[in-house]
């Protein structure tokens, strides 16, 4: 791919133009895509820049450290406490793609359904009290022929019809699974001894050339990394060049929002953003989406603030925010005879999905699905591969390396997080970012039986484990979140105004005009991989929008 | 998930007064351009830097050398890591200066306690460093210890173009290529993978 800003269509800031997309990643590559598609004018402000495929780099040190993909602490520094009642200290609590394309650039690419239960799960079992559990306004089957759109147009690897906990399909993976890893080979041998079902991963990442783009070259960037081969079906090589080929989409990089305008009726009408320069332009539309991510979305409602909304744009219900969830995830690794080379290829081959919901006579909520997987790349294992029973510095040390860095697997847990009124994105009292706003404050403490459910899986993993044959296996240890980076829950999606932020079709119940959509919109987090979900309800959403738009009902 | 860790190491103490500086500074080109500034510092005979003193580089050599030492195998002397880090630090990690700083200081007063009288770390004998090391390992707030072996790790084993893991060596002792492009069997156990069997 050529590193040129392809031409594209360019609106005026005076000319309103029929939506105006905040977010040009997960979910608003999709909105920009479908809208556009559908004959709507769309302007895309993205807070990151517009990289191609040859600003890619398997810098290490750069991509993790210094946020080449990612939200910049140096420049939005986020604050972070456990309870309201704790004064929030600087630091890192959370990390999000800043970038045409968004989180699915620089993502694993671990693209999971939820199944029929997630949007359901509530009504099903039980509320739980003390916690905002409830049931989605929409299910499985409304989301279904979205789930596969997204598998077929942005173009995903996988085997249907092996996982007995599938949920139904309507048509199955475009391309077939990539190939297996020696992770994934232990796995499921150790998973088949203990009668559990393990199956190929689905993944995000190309097994064959599909739609003029190359397959996947196996270098092993994934997590963390922008693909140089395009392999990786984000946004970027996908929706964002189709929305600008239809001549009615332009993409606006560098532009950082920082207010949505309402008129004197309560509509909206445009939004308000820093360009590159730091000049503060003001984009009008006839309508606006925030497809901001999880903590940016919710963010820039309470930025928003007017006589209005006093405490927050389409706050009425004042959960703006509130019920962020995170997932956890549990470790446990394992050290081998020969090579595995685990650096090498997609990070996850093999799955599991028996522990899709645990068991309640354990005594408590959750579940989640299992893989198998090299976490790291060679600074990281050097930090945090190694079982603590070894040496961590000198030469026994350089020698644990010299062995295990090929020599190493892990499995990893992805749970449940329950909906917590405390658990919440809002405006820090007294950080400012570099624009003057105020901070990101995130506070987050897990429930309970978040902690037991990722125990329940760390135990699980360790049997896996030992049943590969490792000749060594330890478990890391259970801790409570302080760091997110699924952003899910902080706009919820319900029927009712005052226990919920947005409806079924993503509008928000306070402003006709203002649509949310990304994963601020769950109503319950799912297992731990919440990508294709994010992305179905994006083009769910782009037909309901387009319906009522074509109905004069926006 | 863990990785939050090492970013913690690394990023956790971001000053604020950085601000505005950080807006579009690491664009693609500055960052070619450092690529090419660490390697000319890496390759440079003569040993000037821009961010240790003279006794900072040669403690950290020394400290370096004892969380990845010289045997039958290159460490982090032969990666290169002193100048790696003083790289980074007067260039793209200005902000840890000062949590390096007061790593030294913690180091040169542990000198002070376990070796009454020694002028330096790297002044010391082989066995009393690793007693030092053990104690501000040790210590309460462990962030002093943590942010020299941090440093140390990431030189050992970073893209070459920073200046650090000098001709590869790091990567080489772990078993890691840098290719583009592998195809399957990729390790022992799916190069024997019989999945009716498994």
């Amino acid at each position: 791919m050529s590193g040129v800003t392809p031409p594209q269509r360019h609106y005026k800031l005076t000319d309103a133009v029929d939506f105006v997309i905040i977010g040009a990643g997960a979910s608003g590559g999709v909105l920009a895509r479908e809208l556009s598609r559908n004959g709507f004018s769309v302007v895309v402000l993205e807070q990151g820049p517009w990289l191609t495929t040859k600003d890619f780099t398997h810098d290490e040190y750069m991509n993790w450290n210094h946020a080449l993909l990612t939200n910049d602490y140096r420049k939005q520094p986020t604050t972070f406490r456990k309870t309201p009642k704790d004064k929030a200290k600087k630091r890192p609590a959370l990390v999000y793609g800043r970038m045409v394309g968004g989180g699915p650039v620089h993502f694993t690419a671990n693209y999971w359904r939820f199944h029929e239960i997630d949007f359901i799960e509530a009504g099903k079992k039980g509320t739980i009290a003390g916690t905002g559990f409830a049931d989605w306004p929409i299910t499985y089957a409304d989301l279904e022929p979205y789930y596969t759109k997204a598998e077929w147009d942005l173009g995903v690897s996988g085997q249907a019809g092996v996982s007995p906990f599938d949920p139904p399909r309507s048509k199955p993976y475009p391309l077939p699974p990539m190939p297996i890893k020696s992770s994934g080979v232990l796995f499921e041998q150790g998973a088949r001894k203990l009668g559990y079902h393990p199956f190929p991963a689905p993944v995000a990442i190309l097994s064959q050339s599909y739609q003029g783009r190359m397959p996947c070259a196996h270098c092993g960037f994934c997590m963390g990394f922008g693909c140089e081969m395009g392999a990786k079906s984000s946004p970027l090589p996908t929706m964002i060049p189709q929305a600008i080929a239809t001549g009615r989409c332009e993409i606006r990089p560098n532009s950082y929002v920082r207010k949505i305008e309402l008129d004197t009726h309560g509509r909206a009408t445009g939004a308000i953003y820093f360009d590159k320069s730091g000049k503060e332009n003001l984009q009008r539309a006839r309508a606006v989406i925030v497809a901001a991510n999880g903590s940016e979305t919710p963010r820039l409602l309470l930025l928003s603030k007017s006589n209005r909304f006093p405490d927050g744009l389409a706050n009425s219900s004042g959960l703006v925010g509130k019920y962020l969830m995170f997932n956890t995830d549990s470790l446990a690794g394992g050290l081998f005879e020969h090579p595995l080379n685990e650096y090498k290829s997609i990070e996850v081959t093999r799955i599991m999905h028996d522990f899709y919901e645990i068991d309640p006579k354990h005594g408590f909520y959750g579940g989640g699905g299992i893989d198998a997987r090299f976490l790291w790349y060679p600074i990281q294992f050097s930090f945090n591969g190694l079982p603590p029973r070894l040496p961590q510095w000198g030469s026994e040390y350089k020698k644990a390396l010299q062995k295990y860095f090929t020599r190493s697997m892990y499995v990893v847990g992805h749970t449940t997080s329950l909906p917590l009124e405390d658990n919440s994105i809002s405006l820090d009292d007294t950080v400012k970012d570099a624009w003057g706003l105020p901070a990101m404050r995130v506070t987050y403490k897990d429930h309970p039986d978040d902690l037991k459910t990722n125990q329940f899986m760390r135990d699980r993993s360790m049997e896996i484990l030992e049943a590969t044959g490792a000749q060594d296996k330890w478990a890391y240890p259970v801790q409570e979140s302080t760091f997110g980076f699924h952003l899910l829950g902080t706009c919820r999606m319900g029927k009712d105004p005052k226990t919920s932020v947005v409806n079924s079709d993503h509008r928000t119940h306070d402003v006709p005009n203002l649509f949310l959509c990304d994963g601020s919109s769950f109503v319950t987090s799912g297992r731990g991989q919440p990508t294709e979900t994010i992305q179905a309800l994006a083009f769910r959403a782009s037909d309901r929008i387009t319906a009522l738009a074509k109905q004069n009902q926006i | 998930m863990d990785t939050d860790q090492t970013r913690r190491m690394f990023l956790g103490q971001a000053g604020a007064s950085l601000g505005l500086l950080w807006l579009g500074s690491l664009t693609p080109d500055l960052l070619a351009q450092a690529h090419a500034y660490a390697q000319a510092a890496g390759q440079s005979a003569t040993k000037t830097y821009r961010f240790f003193t003279p006794q900072q580089a040669a403690d950290f050599d020394a400290f370096s050398a004892q969380i990845l030492p010289t045997d039958e195998t290159p460490g982090a002397r032969e990666a290169n890591v002193v100048h790696f880090t003083d790289y980074v630090l007067s260039t793209i990690d200005r902000d840890q200066q000062a949590d390096m700083r007061d790593a030294f200081k913690s180091l040169q007063e542990q000198v002070a306690k376990t070796v009454p009288g020694a002028t330096s770390f790297a002044a010391i004998t082989p066995a009393q460093q690793i007693e030092v090391m053990k104690a501000i390992e040790a210590m309460q707030d462990a962030g002093a210890f943590g942010l020299l072996r941090g440093f140390t790790l990431t030189g050992f084993l970073c893209d070459p173009a920073l200046g650090g893991n000098k001709d590869k060596v790091g990567w080489k002792l772990i078993g890691f290529q840098d290719d583009f492009y592998y195809k399957p069997p990729f390790g022992y156990y799916d190069a024997h993978y019989d999945e009716g069997k498994s």
